[in-house]
């Protein structure tokens, strides 16, 4: 039976307003001269109440087009975007991974592993222990003391994702993080995301690959406009978004 | 049951790595600062050595205002300066360069400021050593008063600490804050006793001393390390309560403006 302990995420009516001026007054000097004369402030109704509760090693996609939310929605869930109304609960570490957040890339693989791996609540002493295999795991073996700023977009995921699989953040966001990478990574990246869920980590995957989606999600959420439309069976959620796709072309 | 303090310190030394992990960004800060350029950690040293060296000029040997032991003088009062301009200044745009922090990992805002301040602490010990190796050379030595650098450096770390939250959460709401205070800190080298004789400062601007906390705080080192006098409590318990006040501020933008750093920057 699944009770409240069993819960990773919990999404009670969250929804997600951006406030945005016309102009860009964004200095001290344009502020003072426009005090009684401020720009019209438009209101972007990112996301609009929003019910979800997932549970501890599951794997939930979250699928839409371009705008429907699903990346904001990520980001309060992973407490980079703060709530307008209501909450997001976490229970354990988070990673959030997407093709524009990453790690310093001032820093090497070996700080950014230990800045990371710290940063998910792990002792230095545990980190070393894992070092050599999430280096080999992200195919670095080469570039350890290199700078990431010069790796490809490729290798930095691998590097990011090595290091939330082998580090252990109980809530792994994947924002179109399988968008690079060969395919020989991608079927190393799924079996290790696989076996996490058997030692209940929880992941949550955001992609515009329908197959990716149905092949691993247990449930998936279909965003559209903000709101979201379902949450449930894969197939279906699927399917309402190919309807819709279908309709608007 | 509510924590006590004591529990909330034994939390951050025993029961998670905050402590560890704030060191551990601490020494990767002052390493991508000080070693990757070629003269490493000796340019830390050149600022405030090349300006002892200028104002040595202007004002003890042209204008003739110095006063005995006039180069250690400076140097202390540059350093304590200098210290406060890396932590407030320096670190406006913190939660730009350092976002990948807490949006890839959610990592508190709070421990990547003390990992800031901690390592541009490094560097101030690293400056302060080098004042020390210098004073028995210019006749200076020190005495147990030394121990009242503790709860003075306490107090300059949480001003430092205090100055860089403020600056770096209007950062947020004014992306200009850096050349006001540009202009501010300016004011503030000049109203305080960086490169004056003591005296003179005493004399002209008395009410300064308890005005302006970096004032006390260079006075007191001074009487530490210099003149053998202690500490002057009155002036130090001034300090503390602007440090912790401005701290207060501080935090209170951080939990205001913070969580909207993402958005906004």
């Amino acid at each position: 039976m699944e009770t409240k302990d069993d819960i990773a995420i919990e999404v009670f009516k969250l929804s997600k307003t951006f406030h945005i001026r016309d102009d860009n007054y964004n200095t001290v000097k344009q502020r003072f001269f426009h005090l009684f004369n401020p720009a019209p402030i438009r209101s972007i109704h990112a996301l609009k109440d929003i019910h979800l509760s997932i549970h501890k090693g599951e794997c939930i996609g979250f699928i839409g087009g371009n705008g429907s939310g699903k990346s904001t929605l990520v980001k309060c869930m992973a407490n980079v975007y703060q709530a307008s109304q209501g909450y997001v609960k976490l229970t354990g570490t988070t990673m959030l991974m997407n093709l524009g957040v990453g790690m310093s890339h001032e820093l090497t693989a070996r700080e950014n592993i230990y800045v990371s791996g710290s940063a998910l609540g792990m002792k230095i002493s545990q980190i070393d222990t894992i070092f050599n295999e999430v280096i080999e795991f992200a195919e670095l073996q080469d570039f350890v003391n290199t700078k990431i700023k010069y790796y490809s977009t490729g290798m930095v995921q691998r590097l990011a994702f090595s290091i939330a699989a082998h580090a252990k953040a109980d809530i792994m966001f994947l924002d179109e993080v399988f968008a690079v990478g060969d395919q020989t990574f991608l079927e190393k990246a799924v079996k290790v995301i696989e076996k996490s869920w058997l030692e209940g980590r929880t992941t949550i995957i955001v992609s515009h690959s329908m197959t990716l989606i149905q092949q691993y999600c247990k449930k998936v959420a279909y965003l559209k406009k903000g709101e979201m439309i379902y949450y449930g069976d894969p197939a279906t959620a699927i399917a309402m978004y190919h309807q819709d796709n279908h309709h608007q072309s | 049951m509510a924590l006590s303090l004591g529990d909330y310190a034994k939390g951050w030394f025993k029961h998670t790595n905050k402590a560890e992990r704030i060191w551990l960004m601490a020494k990767i800060e002052f390493k991508l600062r000080y070693y990757e350029n070629k003269m490493g950690l000796l340019w830390a040293l050149m600022k405030p050595i090349s300006d002892v060296l200028v104002y040595f000029i202007a004002f003890a040997l042209i204008l003739k205002v110095g006063s005995p032991h006039y180069v250690a003088y400076v140097f202390l009062g540059l350093i304590i300066f200098n210290y406060f301009g890396e932590c407030s200044g320096g670190t406006i745009q913190l939660l730009q360069t350092k976002r990948y922090l807490y949006e890839y990992t959610n990592m508190d805002k709070l421990e990547i400021y003390l990992s800031v301040i901690l390592s541009n602490f490094i560097g101030f010990l690293f400056n302060l050593i080098i004042f020390l190796i210098y004073c028995p050379f210019d006749g200076l030595s020190f005495d147990y008063h030394i121990i009242y650098l503790i709860p003075l450096f306490l107090t300059l770390i949480i001003l430092a600490l205090a100055f860089s939250l403020i600056l770096s959460n209007l950062y947020l709401w004014a992306k200009d804050i850096s050349q006001i205070w540009a202009i501010v800190a300016s004011i503030l080298f000049w109203l305080s006793p960086v490169i004056y004789p003591a005296e003179k400062f005493h004399t002209s601007l008395p009410w300064l001393e308890y005005m302006n906390p970096l004032s006390g705080l260079m006075m007191n080192a001074r009487n530490i390390l210099m003149y053998h006098a202690g500490i002057d409590w009155k002036l130090m318990g001034f300090d503390f309560i602007y440090a912790l006040f401005f701290l207060l501020i501080g935090i209170s933008l951080l939990k205001n403006l913070g969580p909207t750093a993402s958005e906004k920057l």
